[in-house]
């Protein structure tokens, strides 16, 4: 396989941005091409109404990590079991998937707040052993990355669709950049209806344009028969799309 | 008559939310729209535009900070000074929002 700039390192990266945007397509696809160039990747479903799995081209029930991995310690609250380890916690719980892809999923359904899972995936966000890759997919909107779940990645990715809504949603978002001093703030315009949305939105970030994947029926149906659009269409445009803006964030990191 | 609209994300919540609450109001309604998002858009399918929205006070919050829950007065009260007015006569406010993130 023909390597490109930056194909050799391991990358840490976050998707962020309004729900609908096209954050787990974008990031499943991202996991499963850093996988395809033979690393080690780990996929991050931080979402509560967890969904990354499918994009993924995986099966993968809600049930998060095990309640026992964290205990409760009086005046501390839930803190992770001083005998397992970030890397043990992958090895063990991440599920294998297609490219050697390996997913853990937050899976705190609502209305049952899991505070030992929660704290136990919260450790697997700071996962990077030599070698491997961190793909996290955030929840929609502000709410996680606001409270520090994005600090894990050398690189955050603005997934930006080009509409007023989206837009304030990413404007809100790139106010994580002071408390983030060491990682790039990239954006990718996604569902694009013309090449222009790319700068447009780019522009009214005032950040580097990392990458356009252009709006897509075909990623569009894959997702609504609830297969992965990389298996199912892997050379549709939005495909393409993403294959590039993997080279680009190889190029940052 | 009083609705809550809830759904994925991206599904169409803001946009279904919106379009409510305008033609409950242009039937002659009293309308209040809520928004309960932590990342609060509805100011801009409601029309108000995207600099109005991202300059709405948060009510939770402002009940939140200091003495906040003592002082507050009413729902109209509350509603006066920290809405705003989107078309059709349709009152907007949020209810939550985070201002400040936090390091990672």
């Amino acid at each position: 396989m023909v390597r490109g700039v930056g194909e050799d390192r391991d990358m840490q990266i976050a998707f962020v941005g309004k729900g609908g945007a096209g954050k787990s397509v974008i990031s499943a696809t991202t996991a499963r091409l850093i996988g395809r160039q033979g690393h080690p990747v780990l996929a991050l479903d931080m979402d509560t109404m967890p969904g990354l799995a499918l994009s993924l081209g995986m099966l993968a029930g809600p049930e998060g990590l095990p309640e026992d991995l964290a205990e409760q310690r009086e005046g501390e609250g839930w803190v992770m079991r001083t005998d397992v380890s970030a890397a043990e916690l992958v090895r063990r719980h991440a599920l294998p998937g297609p490219d050697g892809v390996r997913l853990l999923t937050l899976g705190k359904l609502p209305g049952h707040v899991r505070p030992g899972s929660t704290t136990a995936f919260r450790r697997a966000l700071g996962f990077a052993e030599e070698g491997w890759s961190v793909v996290g997919d955030l929840a929609a909107g502000t709410r996680q990355a606001f409270f520090g779940w994005a600090g894990f990645a050398k690189i955050v990715v603005l997934v930006v669709e080009p509409t007023a809504k989206s837009i304030l949603s990413a404007r809100r978002l790139a106010l994580l950049r002071p408390s983030l001093p060491d990682t790039a703030f990239v954006v990718v315009a996604s569902q694009a209806r013309e090449p222009a949305d790319g700068p447009r939105v780019a522009e009214a970030l005032g950040l580097p344009l990392a990458g356009v994947v252009p709006y897509d029926a075909s990623v569009r149906d894959a997702e609504r028969a609830g297969h992965a659009p990389i298996d199912a269409v892997p050379d549709a445009p939005a495909m393409l799309a993403v294959r590039e803006l993997l080279a680009s964030l190889g190029r940052i990191a | 008559m009083k609705v809550a609209i809830v759904g994925k994300g991206g599904s169409g919540k803001t946009t279904v939310a919106a379009i409510v609450a305008r033609t409950l109001a242009r039937e002659g309604r009293q309308v209040v729209a809520l928004d309960c998002d932590t990342n609060p858009n509805l100011g801009i399918s409601l029309g108000i535009g995207p600099e109005r929205t991202l300059e709405l006070a948060s009510i939770r919050q402002s009940l939140d900070d200091e003495g906040g829950a003592e002082h507050a007065g009413t729902i109209d009260e509350l509603l006066a000074r920290f809405g705003d007015d989107a078309p059709d006569g349709v009152r907007l406010a949020v209810v939550t929002k985070i201002e400040k993130p936090n390091p990672g």
